[in-house]
């Protein structure tokens, strides 16, 4: 075990380190940086002072290594637009964005997992059929559409929660409740995919030999098999959710960082698009990292190797 | 004898796309305490849907009748009883060791689980009961195997560590369908030899499927040979082996190879012809069409003939090759 995690975390740095020159590079990529960063119509004199303040003119390595040593210990720049140190910013809004994924998750968790089961224990028969309708619905209705129904009937009709905002637990339950059934479906799929699986296992015909409860067959010898899986579209969803809930993030206005970084793409702010994209970049690879982990522990064959 | 299990015209109906097949038509037999039978018969004979139907663990598309099902005084064809019964009093082994363990957990859990189900009692009772059982199946250092998982232990031992499973809980009757099919021919002798020493040793009822008969001489006490999903002939392992009176069990007899006996580089013996389809009804005697002794009326019904605890079915009173070579 201890060198099996040895290994994985040496790669998760790798990982990191490639990805932060990518984000460095993102300025450079799209030609001379000193123009991109003055923007439209700027005049020499403003190009020049740039390249002197961002210190442009030195050799990339040297460039990057400063960016890099400036990241490492938080100071990711001033944003141009909001006119605030970027990592100020991003802290004030990850707490939202993390809040609403994890809530987002377990939703889908606690939906996808009991369908799953259940259409695989009884698969074939009209209660599969109707899980996987309940599941495919989440699928098929576009995320915004399913936001705007929802605000309608618990919002305005109900007034059980608010329709926008982020001031308290209450504002994050009807975005939740959205993106959470939105990535439901292949969370079912491969449940249900995954138990009739393990359901056709012989340790689970051994389990039923020894005389156990059916509930105990299906719940601990086929689901602890089947969830193995479940666990890497967990991290990749995760990923997922707190990169990409730009559009449910805007319609609920919920201040997080997807929104944050959909805001410095318009207003070409780069400072806060390099560590925006730098962090989300490093939660994948925390995640990959998280996943092996609890893989490893799910599935003890893994350990080994 | 006391009858430990009474099989009482046991039907196993399969559906399929192409019409309902008959797994098993209507066996009967019994097992007493502590003797061993041996259901012997090719593959797809039924012998092996017949140990999972006694253990109510057929497949969902599978359905199960039969006239009587009785495991001492429990009637198995009641789910709440047999339940009882199942993983307790009467246990089962699997043909593929590798893949009958859980892989997700240690093989002390896995041991540990159906005793503490059905016999209660203390985690620390619960794992000094599989220490002596792994001890008893002569697996060295069985404490420390406890925390191993399955993917740890190799074929044989994973085998051992099935049968130490299946006593936990002080069996009465044990079906070992094929138990050493997939192992290699050193670790079957190793295991068979166990299987015999721990039957005596215990005595405890078992009933051993296979398809080979070489193997059925040197552990059975009883014989029960299967074709088409019935009963052919059943009897003592010496009546099997002296006297087989049905020509499919002669048949099977010739194929053994025998040291000595068996000309070498020979090929070996055969039986010409497949299996009969079992969708549908079989008319008369299943196995006429492959059968050197068949007459025209063994398509109509064919008599169950019996010499002491020595029964047969077969349009013959006694082997014809018997008879001709007697006569």
């Amino acid at each position: 075990m201890g060198i099996y995690l040895a290994k994985r975390i040496g790669l998760a740095v790798l990982v990191a380190l490639f990805v932060s020159i990518l984000a460095f590079g993102l300025l450079r990529l799209q030609g001379n940086a000193a123009t991109a960063l003055a923007g439209e119509g700027a005049s020499p004199q403003d190009i020049a002072i740039i390249v002197e303040t961002y210190g442009l003119d030195r050799p990339l390595v040297v460039q990057y290594a400063t960016w890099l040593g400036n990241a490492l210990t938080g100071d990711f720049g001033t944003s141009y637009f909001f006119k605030r140190p970027v990592a100020e910013l991003i802290v004030s809004k990850v707490g939202n964005t993390v809040t609403l994924a994890v809530l987002s998750l377990g939703i889908a968790l606690a939906l996808s997992i009991p369908l799953g089961v259940l259409a695989a224990v009884y698969s074939g028969s009209w209660i599969d059929r109707v899980c996987s309708l309940i599941s495919l619905m989440g699928q098929a209705l576009p995320s915004f559409f399913l936001a705007l129904c929802l605000v309608m009937v618990f919002a305005i009709q109900l007034r059980m929660f608010p329709a926008s905002g982020t001031g308290s637990w209450q504002h994050f339950v009807l975005p939740a409740v959205t993106l959470g059934y939105y990535i439901t479906p292949p969370f079912m799929r491969l449940v249900r995919a995954g138990m009739i699986d393990a359901l056709s296992n012989d340790y689970v015909r051994t389990a039923r030999a020894k005389g156990l409860p059916a509930h105990r067959v299906v719940l601990k010898h086929a689901l602890r098999n089947a969830l193995v899986p479940v666990v890497g579209l967990v991290t990749v969803q995760l990923g997922l959710l707190i990169g990409g809930s730009v559009v449910i993030e805007s319609i609920f206005a919920l201040d997080g960082l997807g929104y944050l970084a959909y805001q410095s793409i318009s207003y070409r702010d780069f400072p806060v698009l390099q560590a925006v994209v730098l962090l989300l970049s490093l939660v994948y690879v925390v995640l990959t990292l998280l996943s092996d982990i609890v893989n490893a522990w799910l599935d003890p064959r893994l350990r080994v190797s | 004898m006391t009858a430990l299990l009474t099989v009482d015209d046991l039907k196993v109906d399969i559906k399929t796309r192409s019409g309902t097949l008959h797994a098993v038509r209507g066996l009967s037999f019994t097992v007493n305490a502590g003797e061993t039978l041996c259901i012997v018969g090719e593959s797809g004979c039924g012998k092996s849907i017949t140990s999972l139907a006694l253990m109510g663990l057929l497949p969902r598309t599978a359905q199960r009748s039969a006239a009587r099902l009785r495991f001492g005084d429990t009637d198995l064809t009641d789910a709440r009883h047999a339940r009882k019964v199942r993983g307790n009093d009467m246990v089962m082994i699997f043909q593929e060791p590798m893949t009958a363990l859980n892989p997700a957990f240690p093989i002390g859990d896995q041991l540990t689980e159906a005793y503490l189900y059905h016999k209660g009692g203390t985690k620390a009772a619960a794992r000094a009961r599989a220490i002596e059982m792994l001890d008893l199946v002569g697996i060295g250092s069985p404490a420390e195997r406890l925390s191993q998982f399955p993917h740890q232990l190799s074929g044989g031992l994973r085998q051992r560590v099935m049968i130490a499973m299946a006593l936990m809980t002080d069996p009465k009757l044990l079906i070992a369908d094929e138990p050493t099919t997939a192992l290699d021919v050193t670790i079957q002798a190793q295991i068979l030899r166990l299987l015999r020493d721990l039957q005596q040793k215990l005595g405890i009822a078992v009933i051993f499927i296979t398809h080979d008969l070489g193997l059925v001489s040197r552990i059975a006490d009883r014989v029960m040979v299967m074709y088409a999903g019935a009963m052919v002939e059943e009897g003592t392992a010496a009546e099997i082996f002296g006297a087989p009176r049905h020509p499919y069990t002669r048949a099977l007899i010739d194929c053994i190879p025998q040291p000595g006996k068996t000309e070498r580089g020979a090929p070996l013996g055969t039986i010409a012809g497949v299996v009969p389809s079992l969708i549908g009804t079989v008319q008369g005697c299943a196995f006429r069409t492959r059968c050197a002794f068949a007459r025209t009326d063994c398509a109509a019904s064919v008599p169950e003939r019996a010499e002491g605890s020595h029964r047969w079915i077969c349009i013959h009173a006694d082997h014809p090759a018997r008879m001709t070579e007697t006569a």
